[in-house]
């Protein structure tokens, strides 16, 4: 699914370079949930934004579904991004004056999908995080918990086969925390490859497998590399 | 997507509407203000004989002065004396030829009721008509032998044939002008060019004239002119005495158009008028350097300086004035669009491209241009009637807003808008949404 190899990240400001991610490797199987950890600026958001094709690595290779990414235009990256990625923040980041269904509509939208289409996989997403009564309502009249679903619900509505959270339950009290964190297992379950950030070590615990980045490298060589029957599992 | 794109547009208008007034605010003042002025400036600049423009010219002659030269943009008096309008009417060498000048009638009908009233007319040659295209409703121009002898035909105007004969086909009835029969030979059509290019002497954008009669009834009714007359010296042949005395003296007061189809036709012309020009000479007359001028409607509207320099720096002030309002929305533009610029980098993630990113703000400001465009026409049609109001009816044929004017008024506010939404629409469709999408 995802295979990183020597990827490198390094943000020039003007004085400092920050090497953000060095000799990064990873690969990542169809269907895995992995979690990944790791100390505040070790580049876990990094690695999550060149996975998901938001930025472009410095150097090194990236494969995703086997597809040579480096070098793709703007336009194929964001249709990638669109078909085969979600992505969910630690901010929710739902935009604030569009209601749910709107919110949920944005990636649809870019994919093209007729307005009968749309509506049925807004619907069918909103029923599966439990909001369907809500989907006129603004984000800012729901908890944060809440807003989470909706997160995840726009994340899904596209079908994507790969799942991007970054710190997902991070502004979540450990209840809602733990909901969110159902509903993705729920989701791996149904075969979505997952990638999750987290500062939480018993969340981090509940993925098949952990990966823990220091200092913008993995910080055991063997985490990096999919367990085959772990996988499959 | 388009349609996407504008449903966002409107939703992000309404979500600032101060902000959003703003910005069609600056937009409608820069296009109300410019458009009020490129508009007078554009009807000003009609040539109404755009179409014949290679082949008409107006003739003028130096019969000036010795000791100075008429004060006029070429040092050649605008309209020919009477004397000389007469003798160039006899070449047969131009197609067509008008010699001309306004004048005035009182009008009214035999055992009619109607209050008489006085008309603007024009005393002309038979091919004023054929010349500058005027259009005929019934009936035609007069004969030949109108242009010299005294024969009471007369032409009216549409306007006028309605207020007279309700505007029924009037060919063959009778008008009485100063008194006098006159009978109708022609209806035109209405036609109202502005400027009124053939005769810019006299308000240039004045209406045309309610009646047209011949040239040859100067005599009989002693008819003096109610435009421009001017003269240098009170000399005039020998023997003239009263009217006379006016019609052969030197004041330019006719106005003479040819119309001269070839190259070789022109070149004949040019030769005729310098051998009568020399021939003048030797009777004394034409003191001043052997000089003409043939200009075409075109180059007669320059020299006229119907659209004066001051009109054109006062266009180039307000288009610069726009330039400043532009720059204003950029600067509202920029602010709004970065301060949703996390909203752009959601919609990177979620699959937008950085074209598809541009596209939608660009399309807002658009929606900027397009609303202030039109809050544009309505400032500039504003503009145009505190104009015409200010200048008590002397410009209205000019200060007004025609169809094309209205769509290049919304074009120039979406262009404005375009440009100044382009550069915000740039900034922020380059911004990597990464930066956006860390921890609220
Ligand atoms: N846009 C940027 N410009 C410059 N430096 C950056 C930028 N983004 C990240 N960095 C640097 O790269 C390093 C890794 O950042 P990153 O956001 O990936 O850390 P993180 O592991 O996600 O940390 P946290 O757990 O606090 O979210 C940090 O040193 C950070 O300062
Ligand atoms: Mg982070």
């Amino acid at each position: 699914m995802l295979k990183m190899h020597n990827i490198r990240k390094s943000y020039r400001t003007d004085t400092i370079e920050t090497h953000a991610l060095r000799d990064f490797s990873l690969e990542v199987n169809e269907g895995e949930f992995v979690s990944v950890t790791g100390p505040s600026g070790s580049g876990k958001t990094t690695f999550l934004n060149i996975a998901g094709l938001l930025e472009t690595p410095t150097g090194g290779q990236y494969l995703l579904d086997g597809q040579e990414v480096g070098n793709l235009s703007d336009r194929d990256r964001s249709r990638l991004r669109n078909e085969k990625i979600g992505f969910i923040f630690q901010g929710f980041n739902l935009i604030p004056d569009l209601n749910l269904f709107d919110n949920i509509d944005v990636p649809l939208r870019y994919r093209g999908f007729n307005a009968k289409e749309r509506r049925r996989r807004i619907e069918k997403s909103l029923e599966q995080v439990g909001l369907s009564a809500r989907a006129k309502h603004l984000p800012a009249q729901l908890s944060g918990g809440q807003q989470q679903r909706v997160a995840i619900a726009r994340a899904l509505a596209g079908e994507p086969r790969f799942l991007l959270a970054d710190e997902p339950t991070g502004n979540l009290d450990s209840l809602m925390a733990r909901q969110v964190m159902e509903l993705l297992e729920f989701i791996n379950e149904w075969g979505t490859t997952i990638v999750m950030v987290t500062h939480d070590p018993d969340l981090a615990r509940r993925a098949q497998r952990n990966i823990q980045i220091v200092d913008g490298q993995v910080s055991d060589l063997r985490q990096s590399i999919a367990q085959p029957e772990i996988a499959s599992a | 997507m388009i349609g996407y794109y504008i449903s966002l547009a409107i939703r992000s208008l309404r979500g600032t509407p101060i902000l959003s007034a703003l910005m069609i605010a600056a937009i409608a003042v820069g296009v109300g203000a410019s458009m009020t002025v490129l508009t007078l400036n554009y009807m000003m600049s009609q040539n109404a004989l755009e179409h014949k423009d290679k082949v008409l010219y107006a003739v003028q002659l130096d019969s000036w002065d010795p000791n100075q030269a008429a004060d006029t943009a070429n040092e050649i008096p605008w309209q020919l004396t009477y004397p000389d309008a007469v003798a160039l009417l006899r070449s047969d060498i131009p197609t067509r030829q008008v010699a001309m000048h306004r004048f005035g009638f009182t009008v009214n009908l035999d055992e009619s009721d109607m209050r008489p009233f006085t008309a603007n007319t024009r005393v002309t040659t038979r091919d004023f008509f054929s010349l500058f295209d005027v259009p005929f409703e019934y009936g035609g121009t007069w004969n030949k032998e109108a242009d010299s002898a005294a024969v009471q035909s007369v032409v009216l105007s549409k306007e006028t044939n309605e207020k007279l004969f309700g505007g029924e086909n009037s060919v063959g009835k009778v008008v009485q002008l100063n008194g006098e029969p006159f009978t109708v030979v022609g209806v035109l059509k209405h036609w109202n060019p502005s400027p009124k290019i053939y005769d810019l002497n006299n308000n240039p954008f004045a209406d045309s004239e309610e009646l047209y009669i011949p040239f040859g009834l100067h005599r009989k009714y002693e008819i003096y002119s109610w435009g421009n007359t001017n003269g240098w010296t009170s000399s005039a042949p020998e023997g003239a005495e009263g009217y006379e005395r006016f019609l052969l003296g030197e004041h330019v007061w006719i106005q003479f158009w040819v119309e001269l189809d070839s190259a070789e036709q022109k070149e004949a012309y040019e030769q005729f008028l310098t051998g009568y020009i020399r021939e003048q000479k030797e009777q004394g007359r034409f003191e001043r350097p052997l000089k003409f001028a043939l200009s075409h409607p075109s180059e007669w509207l320059v020299l006229n300086e119907v659209l004066g320099n001051d009109n054109r720096v006062l266009g180039w002030a307000s288009l610069a004035f726009l330039l400043v309002c532009v720059v204003n929305a950029v600067a509202l533009l920029l602010a709004k669009f970065l301060r949703k610029a996390p909203e752009a980098g959601v919609r990177r993630a979620l699959g937008a491209s950085r074209n598809a990113i541009f596209t939608q703000h660009l399309i807002e400001s658009s929606c900027i241009g397009v609303l202030g465009g039109l809050l544009g026409i309505i400032l500039a049609l504003a503009g145009l009637t505190g104009i015409r109001a200010l200048a008590m009816g002397q410009v209205d044929q000019i200060a007004t807003m025609n169809w094309e004017m209205m769509l290049a008024a919304v074009g120039l506010a979406i262009f404005a808008s375009i440009l100044a939404g382009l550069y915000p629409a740039w900034r922020i469709s380059r911004t990597n949404p990464s930066v956006y999408l860390k921890t609220q």
